[in-house]
């Protein structure tokens, strides 16, 4: 058990949604209690787009079932069929407490889509249980449709092309990462053959082998459905992160090679983008070493933006990378292992208190994060940057942060951040507290402390006090 | 009227989006979400008041979400002093409320045992607040968080005590939210016979109670406070010989708590537009022993929305329900000129609401349990000018040409009282002059 005041990921039936709603084709019926189907309502709040949440609520409902009112699962599975005949794949997707209340899945099939002749597929999930998280769940889910739609073995396309495996639905401009992917694997003279999971139809997985290449985007997502895809076809992988000028190099030569491209033309290209396009060696060079010696940055998230952004910041700007961490768990060994490459700080950690203690501890001049960070941004008086996912806007014209246009976006939000923070007087150092304010100062709880400390440093300098007392503590947070 | 019974599944926010809005408003008090990852995810990503366009969802500090692990389900007594560690922070804490359903009891968390240990350790009120406990009338509102949590602080409410009795009605002595504003109004006229109102409900818009109590104050009667007030600090007596008034039509279960208590709950019309006022004034008056008329005032009332009624006579206005407020809603605006098309009502309970129900015009149909989809369809038929929407449906119906809004909009505006009347149609007006504008463009 944890007492946490927030959390990073949702439950795993969130992931299978998130996954399920990027596929066109894929309609879920979610076993749920009223009160626990709020996906449909946030999909309108964080797409505005107006479309409807592929996701039908069967209701779990004590006592007997005698009504024709939804909640019965055999009959609610075929009503989606009934209200969908466009649907191809139905999933049944399980919240907390439909696992938790131990219900048994009949077997069951579907009936026949009314002018096909045929019905559509249905997957289900038996790896669902209550602790996993959003991710891992998504993970298996985007595995169990690409198996599911398996039938037959394509043709390899006659010239290359590469499969994307990006970010799901409510990612951060997560349409802009595969735009800007695409932009450039076409310009070194690849195709790509499909997008998935966001931008994908059901076709689309069933083509997934005729790519030579999958190119892991979001590897959070992508990593078991690219590994059953190398087991099964052979089809290698590239795993870099897209990230910053070198990233998005490395990334793009990786792809050259194994789809036999010309080196020299690759290079070309990216050379060519070098010029034109990556602004973010371009910022490192412009700017004078000092605006970023002994620049420390803490960053923390999900696992390839903080890994990108981390080896970016530290190598090609030259900020110290004091704390880097990710809040997914279940990846904690390879994190770790990618992040002591630029770092002494990785660390792992899904209590939003604890990151912030670790933030605290790193001294950071700038932060970068989730959403969940800002108030330990505010409370230490550091800009922050809220690039790593889950984030809390929604801007109709998503940007990317991948690729070589993805790294000018950093380097303009770098050059903001880094000079509002240099034109900020720096805080004085050397404020005494006395014992009882100390006492005081620990009780408040962690992410607020820095800004508590703050506060009262600013109200004893107010009072001309050199010495912050337990009295001038307390009413500084009345 | 008309009730029909759809069968259908409703379009309704989650009960526990609310628990950020009551942190907010009732601010000493700490609310412990005690489930599974899915519970505090919910809570994080619906914030206080969902509009169409949810804000980014803020962190209080007096929301803490209690993980369990399904694998490792933790010993008894090991949650209650894991919160007794985490309220030492938090200063001025006077209620803990574990807010614990269907999940917390699958994963054996004796909630009530928890709690009562809580309220031992950090001797303070420690309750339960189960939004998934049955109702006498199915079906789920995305106000049912409220009312539970009001029926909590209604129990937490002093009992009040005969020799009080003379004391709180001495003006001099009445302090508290509403004291100053009865200092101003009219004196009871016989302040041993009446008896102290307390006003139930306007949970979400502070100070919502305070306009309806200088309403029923300047009537003669006494408001002793109202539930939830300000804070725990201002709970009013409420008991044996206290009026209940209720402001909301979906507190059920706290109106009930109410009358457990001794208490006498009015049973009239909602304080929502200018009949729902008068009779609300005017029905609570009598019950506390003052007899007035609210015909002159009504009749005022009424003449002074004339122009604002031309602009509404007419319109047609689908509600696809969500908080229950939609009954007197649209009670209003049937009586000002708007034809009502259909009222969703995702909970229906019949017995309390009877006064409104039987107040609806005869051309409303209101439909229990409606279907989304099916309201959908019906919404793309008649094509109405207004629809008053529920959030998941807000989007989509946007989307196809129609005019919403969210009922929690009104709320937000202040829908009680006759100043309440006179912003739910500026408010419709205000909408459909906006529409007007921007279809004029030329893109």
């Amino acid at each position: 058990m944890k007492l946490l005041r927030g959390v990073y990921e949702g439950p795993q039936s969130y992931g299978i949604l998130r996954v399920a709603a990027s596929i066109r084709g894929v309609h879920a019926l979610l076993r749920a209690l009223p009160g626990e189907a709020y996906f449909r309502t946030l999909h309108g709040a964080r797409e505005r787009s107006g479309e409807m949440a592929p996701v039908t609520l069967s209701p779990l409902r004590e006592g007997r079932d005698s009504s024709m009112a939804p909640g019965n699962l055999v009959r609610d599975l075929s009503g989606v069929v009934r209200r969908h005949p466009k649907t191809e794949i139905v999933i049944l997707v399980r919240s907390e407490a439909s696992l938790l209340a131990g219900e048994t899945i009949p077997a069951t099939t579907l009936p026949e889509v009314e002018g096909t002749g045929r019905p559509p597929e249905l997957v289900k999930f038996p790896w669902e249980e209550p602790a996993m998280r959003e991710t891992e769940a998504a993970e298996l889910a985007l595995e169990d449709l690409i198996r599911a739609r398996m039938h037959d073995r394509p043709e390899r396309s006659p010239y290359p092309t590469v499969n994307l495996f990006g970010p799901p639905i409510f990612g951060p401009g997560a349409m802009a990462e595969y735009a800007e992917a695409e932009r450039l694997l076409d310009m070194v003279g690849v195709e790509v053959n499909a997008r998935v999971p966001l931008g994908a139809n059901t076709g689309d997985l069933g083509r997934l082998p005729r790519a030579w290449v999958n190119v892991l985007l979001y590897r959070e997502v992508g990593e078991s459905a690219t590994l059953y895809l190398q087991d099964e076809f052979g089809m290698p992988r590239v795993t870099t992160p897209m990230i910053g000028a070198a990233g998005t190099g490395a990334a793009l030569r990786a792809v050259g090679e194994l789809c036999q491209l010309d080196p020299k033309s690759v290079q070309r290209t990216i050379w060519a983008e070098l010029a034109r396009t990556a602004k973010l060696p371009w910022y490192a060079r412009l700017e004078p070493p000092e605006t970023f010696q002994n620049r420390r940055v803490a960053i923390f998230g999900d696992f390839t933006y903080p890994l990108g952004l981390g080896y970016a910041l530290a190598r090609e700007v030259g900020l110290e990378v004091t704390a880097c961490g990710t809040y997914l768990t279940h990846l904690e060994r390879d994190f770790l292992f990618h992040a002591h490459t630029f770092t002494e700080g990785a660390f792992v950690e899904d209590d939003p208190d604890e990151v912030a203690a670790r933030i605290e501890a790193a001294k950071p001049d700038l932060v970068v994060g989730t959403h969940l960070e800002q108030g330990v941004a505010d409370s230490l008086g550091v800009p922050f940057l809220p690039l790593c996912p889950p984030v809390a806007d929604r801007p109709f014209v998503g940007r990317p942060l991948m690729g070589y246009a993805g790294s000018s976006v950093l380097a303009d939000a770098l050059d903001n951040a880094l000079r509002r923070a240099s034109v900020e007087p720096a805080g004085e150092a050397g404020m005494q507290w006395t014992d009882g304010a100390l006492q005081e100062a620990a009780e408040v709880p962690l992410f607020l402390r820095g800004r508590a400390r703050r506060l009262a440093e600013e109200r004893a300098r107010r009072q001309g006090s050199g010495m912050v007392t337990r009295d001038i503590f307390l009413e500084s947070r009345s | 009227m008309t009730i029909l019974n759809e069968s259908g599944i409703p379009d309704v926010l989650p009960p526990l989006h609310a628990v950020n809005g009551l942190a907010e408003r009732l601010p000493d008090v700490l609310v412990v979400v005690v489930g599974t990852q899915a519970e505090a995810h919910l809570v994080q990503c619906l914030s206080a008041v969902p509009s169409p366009n949810l804000p980014p969802s803020r962190r209080d500090q007096r929301v803490i979400f209690a993980i369990i692990d399904p694998n490792d389900p933790p010993q008894q007594g090991l949650l209650a002093s894991r919160i007794v560690e985490s309220a030492a922070g938090l200063r001025g804490t006077s209620l803990v409320l574990l807010v614990a359903g269907r999940t917390a009891e699958s994963l054996g968390v004796d909630a009530e045992f928890e709690a009562r240990l809580v309220a031992r350790k950090l001797d303070l009120p420690s309750e339960v607040v189960n939004p998934d406990a049955p109702r006498e009338v199915p079906g789920i509102l995305s106000t049912d968080l409220e009312d539970r949590v009001l029926t909590v602080l209604v129990n937490l409410c002093p009992k009040r005590k005969t020799s009080d009795l003379v004391e709180t009605a001495s003006p001099a002595k009445r302090g508290g939210l509403f004291g100053g504003l009865l200092g101003r109004g009219i004196e009871p006229s016989d302040s041993n016979d009446g008896r102290p109102v307390v006003l139930l409900g306007g949970t979400l818009k502070p100070g919502a109670a305070q306009g309806l109590a200088a309403e029923l104050s300047r009537a003669g009667v006494e408001v002793a406070g109202a539930v939830p007030g300000s804070g725990m600090g201002e709970l009013p007596p409420l008991g044996e010989g206290t009026v209940v008034a209720v402001m909301d039509p979906n507190l059920t279960s706290a109106a009930t708590a109410a009358e457990r208590r001794g208490a006498t709950v009015v049973k009239t019309l909602m304080p929502v537009g200018v009949d729902g006022t008068a009779r609300f004034v005017q029905d609570v008056a009598e019950e506390a022993g003052t007899r007035i008329s609210e015909v002159a005032r009504a009749r005022s009332a009424w003449e002074d929305l004339g122009v604002l009624r031309n602009r509404i006579r007419g319109k047609r206005i689908f509600f696809t329900g969500d908080t229950g407020l939609e009954i007197p809603l649209a009670r209003f605006l049937a009586d000002a000129g708007a034809v009502v098309l259909e009222v969703g009502a995702p909970r229906l309970d019949r017995r309390f609401l009877a006064a409104e129900l039987q107040a609806l015009g005869p051309d409303v149909d209101v439909v229990v349990s409606p279907d989304y989809r099916g309201q959908t369809n019906r919404i793309d038929e008649s094509r109405p000018d207004i629809v008053i929407s529920s959030p998941g449906l807000h989007l989509p119906l946007v989307a196809r040409g129609h005019l919403c809004r969210s009922p929690r909009d009104f709320l937000e505006a202040g829908l009680y009282g006759y100043g309440g009347a006179r912003r739910i149609l500026e408010l419709l007006v205000r909408t459909m002059d906006r529409a007007e504008t921007l279809d004029s463009l030329n893109l």
